[in-house]
């Protein structure tokens, strides 16, 4: 099916950018891996989509499609509530910067 | 007491200098925290006698009253008054609000402007205002006239008790919390808040109190 060989030029495009994000050191080892765990799995459902039903059977639930969906909600959710919090704790060390600087500055002023 | 009036400002440059003004002429020490204003705030505010500690950028009203506290803890303030920089408030009320503390009798004063009066406020700020008079209820046990009302007098080891980890407006909820939690000592004083038409453009819009409940409810 075109379908299959789109998503997996995708995906390859996707790994080749991931190995020139280690190659510049902008990620990890173990973030690389990871990923590219990920895209493994995504290449292996794509050429054979049954095995998700096989699956999904497995922990009871009946379509293959329905359990990728599960998974990927829950995944989405762990992921927005990981960024909150780094957000957060990034906006907390920012005002503790500009806190820092702008009482230095005025202990210079004295 | 030594005591410091702290006002948080970002883009104030319109009201602050009478504003500071009128504090000077009640003769306590003024400290402005000029929260990355874009206009003459901060200069306006020196030349107007106050003390001015600059953010580079804004953190928030929250972040800005952490700022001055910690300028009265590094230089001994004892009381700390929390004023608006928008010409809400009355200087002149600054004494009464301060009378609590000074006497020792208690840690924290908070103003109310329903005991004492609200001018001119909007019926939309009104009907808010007694919402969250009652989701402070709800939610820390204090039975306030008031709430979110920001001209208040701290005693430094009241300061010492609590910890405020809100940037932006949620603190004011936050302060409350805090002074439930750590059974801190507190009176309600009626003050005068006039709204007018400078104050409400500044002020807080209605969406920010969805925002607000949001902070708290997610992130403390």
């Amino acid at each position: 099916m075109p379908i299959q060989f789109i998503l997996v030029i995708i995906i390859i495009l996707a790994v080749l950018r991931l190995l020139y994000q280690l190659k510049n050191k902008n990620i990890g080892l173990s973030q690389f891996f990871m990923w590219l765990v990920i895209w493994l799995i995504a290449i292996v459902i794509i050429w054979q989509p049954k095995i998700t039903t096989y699956l999904a059977a497995l922990v009871g639930i009946g379509r293959g499609v329905d359990l990728a969906i599960y998974i990927s909600i829950i995944v989405i959710f762990y992921l927005m509530f990981r960024l909150l919090i780094r957000i957060e704790k990034i906006e907390k060390d920012i005002t503790k910067i500009v806190r820092s600087e702008a009482l230095k500055n005025n202990k210079e002023h004295d | 007491m030594k005591t410091l009036v702290l006002i948080p400002a970002y883009n104030e440059g319109f009201k602050i200098g009478e504003v500071i003004e009128g504090v000077k002429a009640t003769g306590f020490d003024v400290l402005v925290v000029d929260d990355g204003s874009i206009d003459q705030t901060a200069k306006i505010s020196k030349a107007s006698g106050a003390d001015v500690l600059s953010h580079k950028i804004n953190r928030g009203q929250g972040a800005a009253i952490l700022t001055g506290l910690s300028y009265a803890k590094s230089n001994g303030y004892e009381i700390v008054v929390f004023f608006d920089a928008d010409g809400q408030m009355q200087a002149q009320e600054i004494k009464k609000i301060i009378d609590p503390i000074a006497s020792g009798e208690y840690d924290v004063v908070l103003g109310s402007r329903f005991l004492g009066s609200a001018k001119g406020i909007p019926l939309t700020k009104l009907f808010l205002l007694k919402l969250a008079i009652l989701f402070t209820r709800l939610t820390t046990g204090l039975k306030l006239s008031d709430t979110h009302n920001g001209f208040q007098a701290w005693h430094i080891s009241a300061l010492d008790k609590i910890n405020l980890t809100q940037d932006r407006q949620a603190y004011a909820s936050e302060l409350l919390a805090e002074i439930a939690e750590n059974n801190i000592k507190y009176q309600e004083v009626p003050v005068t808040i006039k709204y007018t038409a400078y104050s409400k453009s500044k002020g807080q819009s209605i969406f920010n109190a969805f925002h607000i409940i949001f902070n708290l409810l997610i992130k403390r």
